[in-house]
């Protein structure tokens, strides 16, 4: 576990990645918690088939479980996603903390981008860490529902101007077969 | 009983009810009580998933497919506690927790139970009291923030009710499919060539 020298009310702020059963659904209750219980996201959206090809990395507040985050893994950059701080521990900079714990990991791996798709409300806060968009807002056409952004992994070798064209970066990866998908829920 | 398909009036949605019984159907279970528990009553993770969910029977619910309520149960010797009972938000209003609570009720009678017993956050002492559900006795008590009443509920006995003289390979079917062929029945066709014994006194029959 790595011990980062923050605390709310006296218990410590840890992050760690899923290692174990238990782990993971320390994960999935924090996103189950925010994406459907607060934003009424259905369930078979928010667990999407990815869970079993991603890396999730936890923030606990002693023992309790507080946010968390799921990393897909591509050959030219990762990709955080799925970013939940439950209501009651938000205003401590647990999404930065794990946000900064994938860059580590990444850094790890040698792979110098990551990536992610964030809400057009969201974008000043993205920016404000350090991330631009993939492609310029001039360039990019029409009103948009995501914004692909990307950061460097290492701060001191910044990205070239533009890495792949949005049209590319912003496909959803093809699903194997329809029966690999949560949905339908009562047959799988 | 098993897998309820309540098809009512034109526009009402379709609702599936079933044992969980797979731990994908385990963990819906679960993350519908993240859900409302965690997201929408801020109950602290260690006090949801409090150690009793590897002892309990989950029952879950669908909703035109999608996982929209789910129930735990737990069994004592004189009577079945049904716990942590949610529907999710979008699916409220549909009335269809009366018919996760109806399908709980024959499944605990099926197993031969003739009481519900529950704790009820006092909001909604009257909803289940249209349940036939009446408190125990004038506790009030709180846990995880809400005030609770202890209520029960009787259950008519049904003739078929799991019982010491049962057939036993009905027993052994799923919980919830008593009245449909088990997987353990199919494998009796397989005869019994005792393969735990020494290979000489193995028979095959």
């Amino acid at each position: 576990m790595n011990t980062i020298a923050q605390s709310i009310g006296g218990e410590t702020i840890t992050t760690k990645l899923a290692m174990k059963m238990e782990d993971s659904l320390h994960a999935f209750a924090v996103r189950a918690a925010c994406f459907i219980g607060e934003l009424d996201m259905p369930y078979s959206e928010e667990f999407d088939g990815h869970d079993f090809g991603a890396t999730h990395v936890i923030a606990y507040v002693g023992d309790e479980p507080a946010g968390t985050v799921r990393v897909r893994w591509f050959q030219s950059f990762a990709m955080p996603e799925r970013l939940a701080v439950i209501q009651r521990y938000r205003g401590h900079n647990i999404g930065q903390m794990l946000i900064e714990r994938c860059r580590k990991l990444a850094e790890g791996r040698g792979c110098n981008m990551l990536y992610v798709q964030a809400l057009p409300g969201d974008v000043k806060y993205w920016e404000k860490q350090g991330w631009r968009r993939l492609v310029s807002e001039e360039a990019s056409s029409g009103v948009k529902r995501i914004v692909a952004m990307v950061k460097a992994v290492d701060p001191s070798k910044p990205l070239p101007a533009v890495e792949a064209p949005e049209s590319i970066v912003l496909r959803s990866e093809p699903q194997l077969d329809s029966s690999g998908l949560p949905r339908g829920t009562a047959s799988n | 009983m098993a897998v309820q398909q309540a098809v009512g009036m034109a526009n009402h949605p379709v609702v599936t009810i079933k044992l969980a019984s797979t731990s994908d159907e385990l963990m819906q279970c679960y993350m519908l009580r993240a859900a409302v528990f965690m997201g929408e009553q801020h109950c602290p993770y260690g006090e949801e998933f409090d150690g009793n969910d590897y002892t309990a029977s989950h029952v879950i619910m669908y909703v035109d497919g999608e996982p929209a309520g789910s129930m735990r149960l737990r069994w004592f010797q004189s009577f079945c506690k049904f716990e942590r009972c949610v529907v999710l938000r979008p699916f409220r209003g549909l009335g269809v927790h009366h018919e996760i609570n109806a399908w709980c009720k024959e499944f605990a009678r099926r197993k031969g139970y003739t009481k519900v017993y529950l704790h009820l956050q006092r909001r909604h002492m009257p909803m289940m009291e249209k349940e036939g559900f009446r408190r125990v006795d004038d506790r009030v008590f709180n846990f995880s923030d809400h005030e609770y009443y202890a209520v029960y509920c009787e259950l008519e006995p049904v003739a078929a009710a799991v019982k010491l003289d049962t057939e036993p390979m009905v027993m052994n079917r799923p919980e919830d499919r008593l009245d449909v062929l088990g997987v353990l029945e199919k494998s009796a066709a397989r005869g019994a060539s005792n393969p735990h014994a020494p290979r000489v006194e193995r028979r095959v029959n």
